[in-house]
């Protein structure tokens, strides 16, 4: 299943604050960052169970990460992914000119993942300096 | 067993966020944080990760056949210097998560080496600075705001998350000296495209379309003018929605709008604050009413400051012509990177690998790098040469500068674990080497 013209927004939680003073290498990390958060309706259009690993795809880059209902809902049409490098694989580095780039609001498409699996931090920024 | 004897430090600074929290207790027995009292939960985790742990590096390291490997200061110091000083316009970024003593080192360091000095500022308020830079900001610290503020507006900002003690220190819990009761004297607004956990427990909540800030906030400026704007609804907003917030921002008696990440790093950037700010200065005609970035590193507005009185720009600076130039939409460290203008780079106290666009990131790893560090991250692990930092505000002692620009003094509460030194003094070494190198 899939679901499409969704808006992904980035930022803060503070599981992933906690996470990365822990250790940004950790399980704890990937657990609190590797994360998308869905609205329960929008959920509900995948037909899946809750920590599925799904694929995320925006204009820029796509990234597997678990799924999760968000706490902070109802906001449909709208996705959560914690800042990290899970997140960073599908923000849109324009920055307008401005220098900062646009981390919040890129049209993102999410698939359920048959296979695939969800990478630690190291393991996917292996695959970028590999690239 | 003996009985360990605790010795028990009072009023320390919390270095994590700019909140800059300065009541934390924190019990230190053999070298080792034992407890820590009134910090929030990302707090007290730092305390206790500055203990000894396999995430921690204790002596420098050189990546040799491709795997990082224990090296002297002398011969890391000397590499590094090397890469440095060989380097046409190497990139100098971080700063934010260290003391505003080593980030004047590092702007030294900069210019020496003609290279692009950036801080943290550049992924998140850097439009914050630019719109304060073309309208100006009605601002003032958060001690006022905690005393007199009765209307306050999160906006694009989630503070139980971010800031997990800003509610209960400043802007909402916290009795204030005209708000004797708290919570029960304050009115708060949350206006962000998520019902967020902040929203959850403010008086009015206005859910905004994601990316459509800069319509809002001028739709409210035009009704605060008495326009009749003939629409329904703007942004996702009702007009009556609309009004109804005009209204009690025109009749509090001091207002203030703390602005987050949903502002600066959404599409309009900087012209997102220019309207906000243009917003505030026009409230300023009805009532007194400030606005202020939540800053998210605890020294990102030291490394503001401290770049400021150096260079005369407060980040994404360039040296290369042996004079400091300013242009964010050029020289900030996410565009140089990504057009792959920089040949080698040194990152303190920070980790872009983990915090920068992809495509940014793939150029990083393309040249030299060297970080200062005390913790691992994806970017040391992939690092050419790891210099161990002694963690500022816990093991070493320095200023920093809250989110209102009030400088406050951190504390040293332990020592740093095997050979860590300050980034301070590891700066000082690499000046030192490098002018050394140069024959200078």
């Amino acid at each position: 299943m899939s679901l499409d013209n969704l808006i992904l927004l980035t930022g803060r939680t503070i599981d992933q604050g906690v996470a990365l003073e822990g250790g940004k290498t950790t399980k704890e990390n990937v657990r609190a960052a590797a994360i998308c958060m869905f609205d329960t309706d929008d959920f509900k259009k995948l037909d899946t169970l809750v920590g599925t690993p799904v694929k995320i795809i925006t204009d820029h880059g796509e990234v597997i990460v678990y799924s999760i209902l968000s706490e902070e809902g109802p906001h449909p049409g709208i996705i959560f992914i914690p800042m990290g490098p899970w997140a960073n694989q599908l923000v849109n580095p324009d920055s307008q000119s401005c220098g900062t780039p646009t981390y919040k609001g890129m049209k993102a498409k999410v698939e359920v993942v048959k296979s695939g699996k969800v990478l630690d931090a190291l393991d996917l920024i292996k695959t970028l300096k590999e690239a | 067993m003996a009985v360990k004897k605790i010795k028990t430090i009072y009023d320390v600074l919390c270095p994590f966020c700019g909140t800059l929290c300065d009541d934390l207790e924190v019990d230190i027995a053999d070298n080792k944080v034992v407890e820590v009292r009134n910090a929030c939960q990302i707090g007290t985790k730092k305390f206790y990760s500055s203990n000894p742990n396999e995430h921690r590096y204790e002596t420098p390291m050189i990546k040799k056949n491709g795997k990082l490997e224990r090296a002297s200061w002398e011969e890391a110091i000397d590499k590094a210097a090397d890469i440095l000083a060989n380097a046409k316009r190497p990139l100098l970024y971080g700063f934010s998560s260290t003391e505003c003593e080593a980030q004047s080192k590092g702007v030294e360091l900069a210019e020496i080496l003609g290279g692009v000095l950036d801080n943290t500022a550049s992924v998140c308020h850097g439009p914050s600075l630019l719109a304060k830079q073309d309208v100006g900001q009605p601002g003032a610290t958060l001690g006022e705001f905690k005393n007199r503020a009765d209307l306050v507006i999160f906006w694009g900002s989630n503070p139980v998350h971010a800031h997990p003690r800003h509610l209960s220190r400043y802007s909402e819990f916290v009795r204030g000296y005209f708000r004797k009761d708290g919570r029960n004297d304050r009115y708060i607004v949350v206006v962000d495209p998520r019902n967020t956990h902040t929203a959850q427990i403010a008086d009015l909540y206005i859910q905004v379309n994601p990316s459509e800030d800069y319509e809002l906030l001028n739709a409210i400026r035009a009704v605060l003018r008495g326009v009749e704007l003939d629409e329904k609804e703007v942004s996702g907003v009702s007009m009556e929605k609309i009004k109804e917030l005009v209204n009690t921002m025109k009749t509090c008696s001091y207002g203030v709008i703390f602005f987050g990440m949903g502002l600066t790093q959404s599409l309009s950037h900087h012209r997102n604050i220019d309207a906000a700010i243009c917003l505030t200065r026009e409230l300023n005609d009805h009532t007194k009413f400030s606005i202020i970035p939540m800053r998210g590193h605890y020294n990102v507005a030291g490394a503001n400051q401290v770049f400021t009185w150096n260079t005369g720009y407060a980040y994404s600076i360039d040296f290369s012509r042996g004079y400091a130039r300013y242009n964010p939409g050029e020289f900030s460290s996410v565009e140089v990177l990504l057009k792959d203008q920089v040949d080698a780079s040194l990152i303190v106290a920070s980790d872009p690998a983990s915090n920068f666009p992809a495509a940014s990131v793939k150029n990083l790893f393309k040249h030299p790098l060297i970080v200062i560090d005390p913790h691992e991250s994806p970017t040391t692990v992939y690092a050419d040469i790891v210099l161990p930092a002694a963690i500022a505000g816990i093991e070493a002692e320095g200023t920093a500068y809250r989110m209102d620009n009030v400088p406050l003094r951190l504390r040293k509460v332990k020592d740093a674990p095997g050979e860590c030194l300050t980034d301070k003094i590891i700066l000082e070494k690499l000046i030192e080497k490098v002018k050394e190198k140069r024959g200078e």
